[in-house]
């Protein structure tokens, strides 16, 4: 009854959906990561900012076991996603990964038709029955990425003829068809101008009706415009995690003060 | 926390806002001496003084405004930056409004000139202006010092200046009823002392902006109210 807020901009829902606890990362002999715990939120964008190294990206690719990939990284800690041990012998990388999608810093979209660029993860996952399905994947995946109007008439051209924002909705798209339940975004507008930045805003904000977002962001106003709950990291230190509202009028960390108001810290 | 930004031309932008605040305090705090000394002394030029210099006050005002909004526009404030701008948006306002008081006064005092003196009144109404004049000049030297505590310490005196509002409130109305013909002068002087107490809400006010400035929180506690006239029966 008392509910004044200004914009919907707070946060709505208060599930947990990825439980980090006292994760730390080792690459050879660097500590990335100390001691993160965090607790991610369902149906929430969240934002990790930070200087250049601090580790926000490195978090991120815990989040869906990218690290494995990498000979002398080591991981170690308690990752949960719905409560399941996400570093678990059991769990299937591949399979893990179709729940937890990722899109990258540069659009990268496979050099086939833009078709076949979203096609291919329904495809090799199973999930279509028959080639009338797989259409209605593709539609509806090129719709989430709001992305679909301007491709329609054209889903046989190559990928790689589209514009660089065109390509990020793109890889958005080819992202959200394998049905994910986390949406990890590694500094997705930071090749892109200011309308197609605005554009793949606009679908993030969509995109929190259905998923879990993380993005990693240099820009601290897009993590401003985006997120519900930012998470500020420092040398490889979490230093503070919080509604982005507060993080951004009122800091409680003097460091996460000094980074967001670009004084030397 | 450091305190200078990696950018020094920002650290610049908002050195020259503040500066123009400052500029602003030092004319409203001269404004309302010299309002009070004007109605003391009977002082037409400085009474004209003081209504010409209202002119600088808004000015600065508006500037400030400007400022602060290309500020925000293009270096897009936030967290204790954003605070500072928002803040010195407001304490403006505050401050040109206090400017407004001390022209009402001067106004008033060029009729008053016309009718014959009230004893005593002019006096206390100028002890009253001092105060209100200390309290700002100690509130804006809180706001360069950074101070919540001596801002917090600002706003407690305004019960004072309350006080004394009350006081006059009273001796306004036993004039008034001794001799119908003290009327004219006592509502005069009676709004002179009610502007002076407003400028000792808008010191509040600036208290509380520095409160928020420094702290990020609004000061919660309930300010000691001293103004009781507006609750209280005619008969005194």
């Amino acid at each position: 009854m008392y509910d004044n807020r200004a914009s919907e901009s707070a946060v709505t829902a208060d599930d947990i959906k990825i439980e980090a606890k006292g994760v730390n990362v080792h690459y050879g002999t660097t500590h990335a990561i100390k001691d993160v715990d965090v607790s991610i939120l369902d149906k929430t964008v969240t934002a990790f900012i930070g200087p250049s190294g601090c580790g926000k990206s490195t978090f991120l690719r815990c989040i869906n076991r990218m690290n494995d990939t990498i000979d002398v990284a080591r991981v170690t800690g308690d990752i949960r996603i719905d409560g399941e041990d996400i570093n678990d012998a059991r769990v299937d990388p591949v399979q893990l990964r179709a729940k937890v999608g990722m899109v990258f810093q540069k659009p990268n979209p496979f050099p086939k038709s833009i078709y076949d660029n979203v096609a291919y993860g329904p495809k090799i996952h199973g999930l279509a029955k028959n080639k009338g399905d797989l259409d209605d994947i593709v539609e509806r995946a090129l719709r989430r990425g709001a992305i679909w109007d301007e491709v329609k008439d054209r889903l046989h051209a190559p990928g790689t003829g589209l514009s660089g924002g065109q390509q990020q909705r793109l890889c958005i798209a080819r992202a959200v068809a394998t049905e994910p339940e986390v949406l990890l975004m590694d500094e997705p507008c930071s090749a892109l101008d200011p309308i197609a930045t605005g554009q793949v805003e606009e679908l993030i904000d969509e995109l929190r009706r259905d998923y879990s977002v993380v993005i990693v962001t240099h820009s601290m106003q897009q993590a401003a415009r985006v997120s519900q709950k930012t998470a500020f990291f420092h040398l490889g230190n979490l230093i503070e995690y919080g509604d982005t509202d507060e993080i951004f009028t009122n800091p409680k960390d003097p460091k996460t003060e000094s980074y967001i108001t670009g004084r030397i810290g | 926390m450091n305190n200078t930004h990696i950018s020094s031309a920002f650290d610049r932008d908002l050195e020259a806002l503040q500066a123009l605040l400052m500029k602003m305090g030092g004319l409203a705090e001269e404004a309302i001496l010299d309002a009070a000394k004007s109605l003391e002394g009977r002082d037409e030029d400085l009474a004209q003084k003081v209504r010409e210099g209202d002119k600088a006050i808004d000015a600065l005002e508006d500037q400030i405004n400007e400022e602060a909004a290309k500020l925000v526009a293009l270096r897009a404030p936030i967290a204790s930056d954003m605070r500072l701008v928002l803040s010195v948006i407001k304490i403006s306002a505050n401050l040109e409004r206090i400017g407004d008081y001390a022209k009402n006064m001067a106004k008033r005092t060029v009729v008053l000139n016309q009718l014959p003196t009230q004893d005593g009144a002019p006096q206390s109404i100028r002890r009253m202006a001092r105060e209100v004049q200390h309290m700002l000049h100690d509130v804006l030297d809180a706001y360069i010092q950074r101070d919540p505590a001596a801002a917090l310490e600002v706003r407690d005196r305004d019960a004072d200046v309350d006080q004394m509002y009350n006081a006059l409130f009273r001796e306004f109305l036993t004039f008034m009823m001794e001799d119908p013909r003290n009327i004219t002068a006592c509502m005069h002087l009676h709004f002179i002392a009610k502007n002076i107490e407003r400028m000792g809400d808008h010191v509040t006010s600036i208290a509380d902006q520095i409160y928020y400035t420094v702290t990020g929180q609004t000061p919660d506690d309930a300010r000691r109210k001293g103004d009781i006239t507006s609750v209280s029966p005619l008969d005194v």
